[in-house]
């Protein structure tokens, strides 16, 4: 029963107090509290459910049908309603069904020719009356207990909750929905989320710097010269690097997530400035601007295969390369125009190839994570999705030159770094008219590379010619966090796929640097750090006062 | 793509009569056959007369609407026809069915639906067959539904036609009568002709056009 006093709730006066009190008594008999649930009810005088619902509900149980369909037509105040017709349709359908399994066919032929007529159902739910005579389940039951009509009762009262609009009936689960919705506003609102974890309801949910990788966690130093590449492999265990020192490295990461040597692959007779991890993780490819493609097994370091040596003079020089889903092909872009794209399996044999006076150079290249797309970025300003199975093909010309080109996880969306010191966001699905844009770091000379990371993607780092690494949350186009500590132009980095919180980079200054998670900047530590620093003051007047003492 | 040259060749009239007769016997008008047959003095073939005379009466119990009659009298004719010949079967049931709602004994109807139909409601393919003819009780005067072509003497003639030609198909007999194949072949061929040449030169068959002379 309803309280006739409407108090009101909240510091604004917006939420109903008995329809909170109604909530709460729905969320405690669906947790099992039912003796609370009930114990509320009489204390607050307010009752789960509506006088009407009740009344529906004795009816139903008690077979007086047409109570229930006039307490149904009455609670649905618009006879086009879908949600009505089919709650009446169902009171008609057992109602037949008892009255067939009685032997009472001519109240049953009534039923169909003046009832539902009359009430508005609708023709096709009349149709479909008469059809289930014949062909609904519960009709092939031959002896029909009492138990099975009650049962089948109690099965039409929750079909019909579900569709009784409130107030009569309130939908499920309506307190922990609202809930929800108030912790899900403000995740969306938490600019450094980066994790899939209950939050506590407690206090208003806000991460901090904690969340992603932002402090210095270790320093690999064993390239003797730029390192131009880094990236994680696709199950987060293993990093490679590329270096003008013509050599790749492979290493492990351990359990503790400390970095540690594993292979260096020499065979290059020029810097490597590319890798790419096959997806099953088993083999790398490395080649750099002016250097051919090299195959590796990730496990022994050993060099697999050369791609396109045939003479020894002039090797295929490959710009960037990507895997397909089998881990059996590969497909390279090359700098030369000459020799356009090319795709190959792992023995070497060329499979297809584009050339041609449609293909300039190559800047960089990428194959969708379900193989279904290429992107091919050409010399310098044209964005290229071929999809491979329908050829059909989408062009996005940029207005500045592109450096690099780094596709999400979930193959929904990639990045370029532009020369304009901006990265734009572009959809796969080509929906958006206009990329996203991000700024805040520093390129205009070099190629500077990024890529997605953290829990969803939700993130985009990037190197930049400032020696610092710049990573953004996707909402917001000005930078989240800066990270300083190469002393030179960070050229790559990449994002630890199964990590969220491990970021890698590597630099001009020869040093790659593991990032994990920075200080937490709650306001415990600032009270720590404020106090700390009064502390400091006051031994400075001490030794100031002690100073002009002696 | 073969083109049928129309060469002028006279047909004989024994083929003609041939057709007629072929027909007729099809459709089980065998006072119309007697009297074709005395007046050209053309031999009859030899045909199943006992299987006729039962055709002709099946046919017309179906239009007199009396189908479950039809249905006995075919049972006795060939035991396992309407077992192997299940959407026969059904059609007939639901002709039975909506008989009875037609002379308002609908709740005789719906214990019929509930014993002899609900089988069929089963199997997916009869369903929307099912839910036209059982909504035919929803409706106090069926004529006015939107499935009053069932209560119609044309679905009746179909359903009668399905059946003698099941009957003779199950007794080896050809189901088509040479008339109906020559026109069918007709038909065919002016499509091809018709699509190669287009519609001025060659339009399509009708009947209808060619009874007019």
């Amino acid at each position: 029963m309803e309280n006739g006093s409407w108090d009101f709730l909240g510091s604004k006066g917006l939420v109903k107090k008995h329809e909170f009190v109604r909530i709460l008594v729905q969320c405690l008999y669906s947790l099992g509290y039912k003796r609370s649930a009930s114990c509320l009810e009489q204390e607050s005088n307010v009752s789960y459910k509506s006088s009407d619902f009740e009344f529906l509900e004795m009816q139903v149980l008690s077979g007086n049908w047409d109570s229930s369909l006039a307490v149904l037509d009455r609670v649905f105040d618009n006879s086009k309603d879908e949600a009505r017709n089919t709650a009446l349709y169902l009171v008609f359908k057992q109602c037949l069904f008892e009255c067939l399994k009685r032997g009472d066919t001519s109240l049953a032929i009534n039923v169909l020719q003046k009832q539902a007529p009359m009430l508005k159902v609708g023709k096709e739910k009349i149709h479909r009356l008469a059809c289930d005579i014949v062909t609904s389940k519960e009709m092939e039951y031959g002896e029909v207990s009492n138990f099975l009509v009650e049962d089948l009762r109690k099965r039409l009262l929750v079909e019909l909750e579900k569709l009784i609009p409130s107030p009569i009936v309130i939908p499920e689960g309506r307190l922990e929905h609202l809930v929800e919705t108030a912790v899900l506003d403000q995740i969306d609102k938490c600019l450094y989320h980066n994790s899939c974890d209950a939050v506590s309801l407690y206090k208003d949910h806000l991460c901090g710097r904690d969340q992603i990788p932002s402090e210095t966690v270790q320093i690999l130093m064993a390239h003797k010269n730029e390192v131009w590449f880094v990236q994680f492999s696709n199950s987060g265990k293993y990093l490679a690097t590329a270096s003008s020192d013509c050599t790749a490295m492979i290493w492990k990461v351990l359990d503790d997530n400390r970095v540690e040597l594993m292979h260096t692959l020499q065979s290059h007779q020029n810097p490597v400035s590319f890798v790419s991890w096959s997806p099953d993780d088993s083999k790398l490819l490395t080649c750099g601007n002016a250097e051919v493609l090299k195959l590796w097994d990730v496990e022994t370091g050993v060099l697999r295969h050369t791609f396109g040596n045939n003479d020894n003079n002039s090797g295929f020089t490959v710009s960037s390369c990507a895997w397909f889903p089998d881990s059996a092909r590969l497909v390279c872009g090359s700098s030369d125009p000459e020799r356009g794209i090319v795709m190959w399996d792992t023995d070497g044999n060329e499979i297809k190839a584009w050339r041609g006076t449609r293909i300039p150079k190559v800047v960089d290249l990428a194959v969708t994570p379900d193989g279904e797309s290429m992107i091919t970025v050409f010399s310098d300003k044209e964005i290229r999705i071929l999809h491979l199975e329908t050829l059909l093909e989408r062009v996005i010309t940029e207005e500045k030159p592109i450096t690099s080109l780094s596709v999400s996880g979930d193959g929904k969306f990639f990045i370029v770094n532009l020369s304009s010191q901006e990265i734009h966001l572009w959809d796969l699905a080509g929906e958006w008219k206009q990329p996203l844009k991000f700024s805040g770091h520093k390129q205009s000379k070099y190629v500077i590379r990024s890529c997605f990371g953290g829990f969803e993607s939700s993130f985009i780092a990037s190197g930049s010619e400032d020696s610092q690494v710049y990573i953004w949350n996707l909402k917001n186009a000005k930078p989240l966090e800066v990270l300083s500590g190469h002393s030179m132009t960070v050229n790559c980095v990449s994002w630890n796929p199964r990590n969220p919180r491990m970021l890698a980079s590597a630099s001009d200054d020869q040093t790659i640097r593991i990032w994990g998670p920075g200080k937490p900047n709650k306001p415990e530590n600032r009270l720590q750090t404020d106090t700390f620093l009064l502390f400091e003051f006051w031994y400075a007047v001490v030794f100031w006062i002690a100073g002009i003492e002696t | 793509l073969s083109i049928i040259f129309c060469v002028n060749q006279v047909v004989g009239d024994n083929d003609v009569q041939s057709i007629v007769m072929s027909y007729l016997l099809h459709n089980c008008f065998n006072e119309t056959a007697d009297s074709l047959a005395s007046c050209t003095g053309m031999k009859q073939p030899a045909i199943d007369r006992d299987n006729m005379e039962r055709r002709k009466q099946i046919i017309h119990f179906i239009l007199e609407r009396k189908a479950l009659k039809a249905v006995e009298l075919t049972e006795q004719l060939a035991q396992d026809l309407l077992e192997k010949n299940k959407d026969l079967h059904f059609d007939l049931l639901c002709l039975h069915f909506v008989e009875l709602v037609c002379v308002g004994k609908c709740t005789e109807a719906l214990e019929f639906a509930q014993t002899r139909l609900a089988p069929f409601g089963k199997v997916q393919k009869y369903v929307e067959k099912l839910e036209d003819v059982m909504a035919l009780l929803a409706y106090e005067d069926p004529e006015k539904s939107p499935m009053f072509h069932l209560l119609s003497s044309e679905y009746r003639q179909q359903v009668a036609d399905n059946l003698n030609r099941t009957i003779l198909e199950h007794a080896n007999h050809p189901s088509y009568t040479p008339m109906e194949r020559l026109i069918q072949q007709m038909t065919v061929t002016r499509q091809y002709l018709t699509e190669e040449n287009g519609k001025d030169a060659f339009p399509p068959f009708s009947l209808k056009d060619s009874l007019k002379g």
